[in-house]
């Protein structure tokens, strides 16, 4: 396992200086920031300095340079627009996501576990039609529309949930977690689904069964053990989909999290803290793939014998 | 054959990973919960306290301010939290009258063509319990206009004008121009006064004012919560405390108010707005097509004048709109010394816009060139609708245009001088807003030839225009009111849409009436709980 874990985790080195590195030049593609930040009637030497003073006169490369030798300090540089340090607003930010993120993944997986076994235990029955057709809709609605649906029907009519922010108790929770949940959800039961239609009349199932095993051990232990293996890639594309797609829900909700802060400062260009939450999120979204990678490995020993010792 | 399990190792388990896996599962489940604890990350959340019993008076804002340094209140999203609640200038301007009101400044008078002298008051301390005194007030316009700290209110207001302060005494300033400037005190009014020792290095982002609330917590990203001023030496407002929240939905914010959530709304959108709940106000904008003269087939003037007949302002109004916006003759709206009532927008006149442009296309001008319209995303609602209607309106008279949405930084580059040298035949949708109230702070941006946010010009226009910046009274308002008449017969650099209006919520349990001035100014002093009570 460890030679698995330590070739897993070379892999990732590249993609994610490729992911730094692109970050870093498309946001200087865009343009100075030093309209957005000095007054009309700014003289050279103003924006002169406020250049000098941020680094953006020297060449692209010794900003590059300049930058990877910080961040091999962990020191990401200063935001522009708060003067804060970009380290510590990113840090700040990313635990309000990843909440976000665990909490809706694992109702999302146990809730589609449950479901998708219960639909696929009696395929074409009703009850596997209305699961099917349900999840597809799940599946396809926009998130955004689902959240201001959200908030005009159980904030406003029903009155029974705030229509946004974070004060309070777990009321605030609901509507950010529904509408992420939403399509997870969604795509999970399907696969579920699908996989457990699959087990349930795979030989092994039946041979299973011919031997008087019970139900529950035969769907709980047989078939979901191997449903889980689909369904757990699945679910870790879909979480790190979480953690990007976090933007909608936390620009409309007001959640404090890195989605809203990365947009912001696109829009601001704020490079320090655009890079520095790009570099954390693409951690954190490759420490996810080699969870994934482990879990999958632990589920199917397979995997870890294709790593080479 | 060699075992894959190494011997002497005990048999796993039937079903140990998934168990394991589940087990994991469980925990992480666990943990989650314990993490948010109903507590949100980043939050600190301290609830709502003070909207259960009214004393919170609730509003939210369209984004967070970046920053609150009093220098940058010329910008909307500081100014509307910092601006005569936190932080005071001299001197305050009635957005309806348009008249100059005292406020830390007891009285002023003109002592030379171009020397000011002000009266400052007495018995006002800064929230840390310094009192307030002349040389505060000369290091604080000392510090917004003359320093290196590059404010905004130095390039939007002062326009880089550098002033010569003096604290003459305890309560008496001098403030000395190069030039004669009969608007100064007007100037004046958009510098906030902090302490002396506020650093002039660098900007605050958390300022000691004389305002009447002081910052009690800013939750970056969640909330800014003020408190009353106790010691404040004017009126006392009635609310104790301000909690100050942002959400970038329109219809989010709109249900906040229906919701009972927040008192004030920003920004709504016409879909949004509930009637009951809402009121449109006056927020001085215009918005326009500024038209590059300097490239075909937008530098024959007969074009230009085209694309002015060809636009269905009443239409575009009416149904883009929603009927609060009023077609536009001028960058300026009534209540803009300057503004000149004579000039009426002309309703659309296709024909002879197709007339013009056919001329030009005679006389070889290349009126096939595609132009490209340029509109900043979420500038105003409907803003791509907009930019569209245009389109098709231009396209109507023989045009050939291309939209290109932008974002705020993005459209920078092509509103503000240098402009892209290489980007063609370039129509911008801009948006502005004079809320200084006169016409100096439009027509040196906007008209000059050289004006940071003007394409081209006309050096006679240039002329008058710095002789109108020397007058006062009457003779201003009609030399401005001039100078935009010849400017739309002579350059016709603009293509006018409309004089825009605001929306804001307010909820039934408190009063406010919005001004021309709310949208960057919401004088927390001018909210009022709605059965009267001071809490």
């Amino acid at each position: 396992m460890t030679t698995f874990l330590r070739k897993r985790i070379g892999s990732s080195a590249i993609p994610l200086l490729v992911v730094v590195l692109g970050v870093f030049c498309l946001a200087r593609l865009t343009g100075s920031p030093v309209d957005l930040y000095l007054p009309l009637s700014a003289t050279a030497e103003q924006r002169a300095e406020f250049a000098a003073e941020h680094g953006f006169d020297q060449p692209i490369l010794v900003q590059l340079w300049d930058y990877v030798l910080g961040a091999l300090r962990l020191d990401f540089g200063e935001s522009l627009r708060t003067g804060q340090t970009a380290g510590e607003m990113v840090l700040a930010a990313f635990p309000a996501t990843l909440q976000l993120a665990a909490v809706t993944m694992l109702i999302a997986i146990a809730g589609a576990v449950l479901i998708g076994s219960l639909a696929a235990y009696r395929p074409n029955s009703p009850a596997d039609r209305t699961a099917s057709f349900l999840s597809m809709t799940a599946a396809s609605i926009p998130d955004f529309w689902f959240a201001i649906m959200g908030v005009l029907v159980f904030g406003v009519s029903l009155a029974l949930l705030p229509t946004s922010g974070v004060d309070g108790g777990a009321e605030v929770w609901v509507l950010p977690i529904a509408t992420l949940l939403i399509r997870p959800f969604g795509v999970l039961v399907q696969v579920v689904r699908g996989a457990m239609v699959a087990a349930l009349s795979a030989p092994y199932v039946k041979l299973a069964r011919s031997k008087g095993a019970s139900e529950k051990r035969v769907v709980f232990g047989h078939a979901l053990r191997n449903a889980t293996v689909p369904a757990l890639t699945v679910a870790g594309d879909l979480t790190i989909g979480l953690i990007n797609g976090a933007v909608v829900v936390e620009t409309i909700f007001g959640w404090p999290g890195i989605g809203k802060l990365m947009i912001d400062s696109i829009l601001q260009r704020d490079f320090a803290v655009l890079q520095a939450a790009v570099l954390l999120t693409a951690v954190t979204i490759f420490a996810l793939n080699i969870l994934i990678d482990v879990c999958y490995a632990l589920l199917d020993p397979r995997v870890r014998q294709t790593a080479p010792a | 054959m060699m075992s894959s399990v190494p011997a002497g190792s005990r048999p796993r388990p039937r079903h140990g990973p998934l168990r394991k896996f589940l087990r994991h599962a469980v925990v992480l489940t666990t943990a989650a919960a314990t993490l948010s604890g109903c507590a949100v990350a980043n939050s600190d959340s301290t609830g709502d306290a003070g909207a259960a019993d009214g004393s919170t008076l609730r509003i939210v804002l369209t984004q967070e301010p970046p920053t609150l340094e009093p220098c940058e209140s010329s910008l909307t999203s500081t100014g509307v939290v910092v601006r005569s609640n936190i932080s005071e200038p001299l001197i305050e301007r009635d957005p309806s009258s348009g008249e100059l009101r005292p406020l830390l400044s007891t009285g002023w008078r003109r002592t030379s063509p171009t020397t000011w002298t002000f009266d400052t008051r007495s018995g006002v301390r800064f929230h840390d319990g310094r009192p307030f005194t002349a040389e505060d007030a000369a290091f604080s316009i000392d510090r917004a206009v003359n320093s290196d700290l590059a404010c905004n209110v130095d390039g939007y207001v002062f326009e880089g004008r550098e002033l010569s302060v003096r604290a003459d005494d305890a309560n008496r300033l001098t403030v000395t121009t190069a030039e004669p400037d009969p608007i100064l005190p007007l100037r004046l009014s958009f510098v906030e006064i902090v302490p002396r020792g506020t650093s002039t290095e660098a900007k605050v982002r958390e300022p000691v004012g004389t305002g009447p609330y002081s910052i009690a917590d800013w939750q970056t990203g969640v909330s800014i919560s003020l408190h009353r001023n106790d010691d404040y030496w004017g009126d006392r407002p009635a609310f104790p405390a301000v909690r100050y929240v942002w959400r970038g939905e329109s219809s989010v914010r709109a249900a906040m108010i229906t919701k009972g959530e927040a008192d004030i709304a920003a920004g709504l959108d016409p879909e949004d707005a509930d009637q009951d709940d809402s009121v449109a106000y006056p927020n001085n904008e215009t918005t326009a097509l500024r038209l590059n003269g300097r490239e075909a087939p937008l530098d024959d003037i007969r074009v230009r004048r085209a694309i002015g007949l060809a636009i269905d302002r009443q239409g575009i109004t009416d149904a883009l709109l929603d009927g609060l916006a009023q077609p536009a003759a001028q960058l300026v709206p009534e209540g803009v010394v300057g503004f000149n009532p004579a000039m009426i927008a002309p309703p659309p006149d296709p024909e002879t816009a197709r007339r013009l442009v056919a001329e030009a296309a005679a006389d070889g001008v290349p009126v096939d060139r595609q132009i490209t319209l340029i509109a900043r995303n979420a500038q105003f609602p409907r803003v791509s609708e907009t930019a569209e209607a245009l389109q098709y309106q231009l396209d109507r008279i023989g045009l050939r245009v291309r939209i290109q949405m932008a974002d705020t930084a993005e459209h920078l580059q092509y509103q503000l001088r240098p402009m892209p040298v290489d980007a063609g035949p370039v129509a911008l949708l801009i948006m502005h807003g004079n809320q200084a109230g006169d016409a100096a702070f439009t027509t040196s941006q906007y008209l000059l030839s050289e004006g940071p946010q003007s394409y081209f010009g006309d050096p006679e226009l240039d002329r008058r225009t710095a002789r109108a910046d020397g007058l006062s009274g009457r003779a201003r308002q009609d030399a401005f009111a001039a100078i935009f008449a010849a400017e739309r017969d002579a350059v016709a650099q603009y293509a006018y849409l409309a004089h825009m209006r605001g929306l804001l919520g307010i909820a039934k349990t408190v009063r406010y009436e919005p001004n021309s001035a709310t949208g960057d100014e919401l004088r927390l002093a001018a909210v009022t709980p709605a059965d009267g009570q001071v809490r």
